[in-house]
């Protein structure tokens, strides 16, 4: 092996499992958070893709009925694509990101002096993360301060759906699973305390948020939608 | 077979809203998506439904190719196959009462990773080769019928964990050859 460590081994692995479409539902969501955050480990299941793709090459051709090509003749005529907004949904996603990243001295200035006010006495924040996700209307932004080991999740956007909780997820570097960090109160601020065992991988992990039955995830792996996440970067 | 430029300039036009082009698209491409459906859902009503699903996200998302970086070929197969094995996971979902069923997110690789991935499909049948004929037979039924680890364990006869250890096994192998 050309010195690639065990977690990239994993890696490797666990993003062949998700291209085959090998993991159960949870491990997808877990991957797939991972997925929105980790250039590369989309890289790995590039890979996959496009090796695999070269598989269809042996499945014989087999000419669909005539009268599909009609319907969807029809279907096109109904609905012109030009009305479309031109811009593809992940680019708008990925570009939003970069005018955070652009604006981000100027944010988080604010967000460290806001806190100082409103949470009286705690540490400045190293790591902060921004949690959003093309798929839903959640925001929120978590900042984990170090002399109390406490994570301030804020949610600017998206109502908790009834009878349902928002869960916190924590996936550690080259992690395969989610570890969780509880249940969010349905509060628009939250301080949660980190576990001890948990601090020293906080450093480029992946923040997710679930939306899962009250009392949390029976499972203890996100068994609903991802409905944000996002790195913890250094402040 | 069509080219792969000939495919993608028929895929930009489809983006640009040009319905021949779109059609045109069908004409070329829709017997192989088609045989992959049939493929994985061993129905030809399901298939043929399926394949109406497909080729109308062809037709509104057409623009994203350009983003996602893939080959031309390899991102309609790849639309069709999650198409087909999302109704075939669907069955199974009514029953199991799951209620996530995710979407694959649609930003793809870099231009560079698909080139790079794109000079390595070639060897992939090379790299199944190398692998015992049963444990290449159980990714290629993962991959072209979509079959999940409890089917793979019963058609080969094996416990369901030496089923993972097997494709994960296979997997690694697969990537040390892909990538030497």
């Amino acid at each position: 092996m050309s010195g690639e460590s065990e977690e990239e081994r994993d890696d490797d692995v666990r993003a062949g499992e998700y291209v085959l479409h090998l993991l159960d539902p949870a491990e997808r969501a877990a991957f797939e958070a991972r997925l929105e955050v980790e250039g590369g480990l989309r890289q790995r299941v590039a890979l996959w893709t496009e090796s695999f793709a070269a598989l269809a090459a042996e499945v014989a051709e087999v000419a669909p009925p005539a009268a599909l090509r009609r319907r969807l003749e029809q279907a096109i005529a109904a609905a012109p694509r030009a009305e479309r907004p031109a811009q593809p949904r992940a680019s708008r996603f990925w570009g939003r990101l970069a005018g955070i990243a652009a604006v981000a001295a100027v944010v988080v200035g604010v967000f460290v002096a806001l806190n100082r006010e409103t949470l009286f006495g705690l540490s400045p924040a190293i790591y902060i993360a921004d949690m959003e996700s093309a798929d839903s209307p959640f925001v929120l932004r978590a900042g984990y301060h170090p002399d109390e080991a406490a994570l301030v999740v804020n949610r600017s956007a998206g109502e908790v759906p009834p009878g349902r909780v928002l869960e916190l997820w924590l996936i550690a570097p080259g992690a395969s699973a989610p570890v969780s960090l509880g249940v969010l109160p349905d509060e628009d601020s939250v301080t949660l305390t980190v576990p001890e065992p948990l601090r020293p991988v906080l450093a480029g992990a992946t923040l997710a948020i679930s939306d899962e039955p009250p009392g949390g995830s029976p499972t203890g792996a996100p068994t609903g939608s991802v409905l944000a996440a996002g790195p913890l970067n250094s402040v | 077979m069509s080219t792969p430029q000939e495919i993608e300039r028929l895929i930009l036009g489809t983006a640009d809203g040009d319905r021949t082009a779109f059609l045109s698209l069908y004409d070329h491409t829709s017997a192989k998506l088609y045989g992959i459906c049939l493929r994985v859902l061993k129905d030809r009503a399901e298939a043929e439904d399926v394949l109406q699903e497909v080729f109308l996200k062809i037709w509104r998302n057409a623009d994203r190719y350009r983003a996602n970086g893939f080959s031309p070929m390899t991102w309609l197969i790849t639309v069709a196959r999650n198409g087909a094995i999302d109704r075939l996971r669907a069955r199974r979902v009514k029953a199991e009462d799951l209620d996530v069923v995710t979407e694959v997110p649609d930003h793809g690789p870099t231009p560079e990773a698909a080139a790079v991935a794109s000079s390595e499909s070639a060897q992939v049948h090379r790299c199944l080769g190398e692998l015992e004929t049963d444990k290449a037979g159980a990714v290629k039924g993962a991959y072209l019928e979509g079959l999940t680890y409890q089917e793979l364990a019963e058609n080969y006869g094996v416990p369901l964990n030496t089923m993972r250890t097997w494709l994960r096994r296979s997997l690694q192998k697969l990537k040390e050859c892909l990538t030497r």
